[in-house]
């Protein structure tokens, strides 16, 4: 089937063809799901946050007004949502500076991880990131969101947005750096 | 961190699996938006003003005439009542004066906490059914 804007299919909702929502959950099911997850680290909270953010992104449908994206004003209901429940169940937001960051990370060369292996190191890598700094990562790398988005979202000002989204790409090099180590110790 | 690095870390991470929801999690979530739907529209469709508030006002209407038709319009009845069975009558009208002076101010009272109590109740269900409407 053809891929429609998401536009086309909140216009559809909106004039009350619920139905269309459904395209909208399984374009974003695995974005939210993942920050979900990466924020409750528990797959069935995860799954329950998840829904519950659908639910209400539903519910406000009408408050969209389109001046941004809609993906932004989803992972911005989503990313709330998880702080919430964090901060409910007072769990730990990791957002403080648990890995250190080397200064030969912004020297690494990417292509020296096998290509076989660079999907497993990345997402080994990205599962060590803090909350936050994942989110960051996900958005601009993944989601290909703009500074401007990413800081809707997480309600960050856009040069502090900037400053953190370096600091998570450096800590990110670090991170993969030290796992190609170790994993060369294994083959060796 | 150069550009060309950034580009590539940009393709690394868009090559990366994310976490995947189970098998039916559109569908667990489209029920949810259905059943959340039909709850609103049966919050939508319910009366305000339910039957017994209905019951409850035709009765306190119906206590009023009676209490205006009995106190306003006794002596009337009394001469008709008195012109057909003066025994009776005199006996009726001894019996309204009577119950009426034990009463007192008794059915104004009752009326005035009838009326409050509508009120409140009226006032109490508007407030819960729009909670509901917004939640």
């Amino acid at each position: 089937m053809e891929q429609k804007d998401d536009i086309y299919y909140i216009e559809k909702v909106k004039a009350g063809q619920t139905n269309y929502f459904s395209y909208i959950v399984e374009r974003y099911q695995d974005i939210v799901f993942s920050i979900a997850m990466k924020v409750l680290k528990n797959r069935e909270d995860a799954e329950e946050m998840a829904q519950e953010s659908f639910i209400k992104a539903y519910k406000s449908l009408h408050t969209f007004k389109g001046t941004a994206k809609f993906s932004t004003w989803l992972y911005r209901i989503t990313y709330n949502n998880c702080i919430s429940e964090v901060r409910k169940r007072k769990m730990h937001f990791a957002s403080t500076d648990d890995v250190q960051i080397a200064d030969e990370a912004e020297e690494m060369n990417l292509d020296g991880i096998p290509e076989e292996n660079r999907a497993q190191a990345i997402k080994a890598a990205m599962d060590k990131l803090p909350e936050d700094e994942y989110t960051l990562i996900l958005l601009y790398y993944f989601e290909e969101q703009s500074i401007e988005e990413i800081s809707k979202v997480t309600k960050l000002s856009e040069s502090n947005t900037k400053v953190k989204l370096f600091r998570a790409r450096k800590k990110l090099y670090t991170i993969l750096n030290e796992l190609m180590k170790d994993e060369l110790y294994t083959i060796l | 961190m150069n550009e060309l690095e950034d580009i590539k870390l940009k393709a690394f991470l868009q090559n990366m699996e994310l976490e995947k929801p189970g098998s039916g999690f559109t569908v667990q979530v489209m029920n949810k938006i259905f059943a959340e739907n039909s709850a609103l529209e049966q919050i939508k469709s319910e009366k305000i003003l339910g039957k017994g508030f209905w019951i409850i006002s035709i009765l306190f209407v119906a206590l009023l005439a009676a209490i205006f038709v009995v106190s306003n319009t006794g002596i009337q009845a009394d001469s008709q009542i008195g012109q057909l069975l003066p025994e009776a009558g005199q006996g009726l009208s001894e019996g309204y004066e009577s119950f009426f002076s034990k009463l007192g101010t008794l059915p104004l009272s009752i009326a005035g906490i009838t009326i409050g109590v509508s009120v409140l109740i009226f006032i109490d269900k508007i407030i819960s059914s729009n909670s509901k409407v917004f939640a």
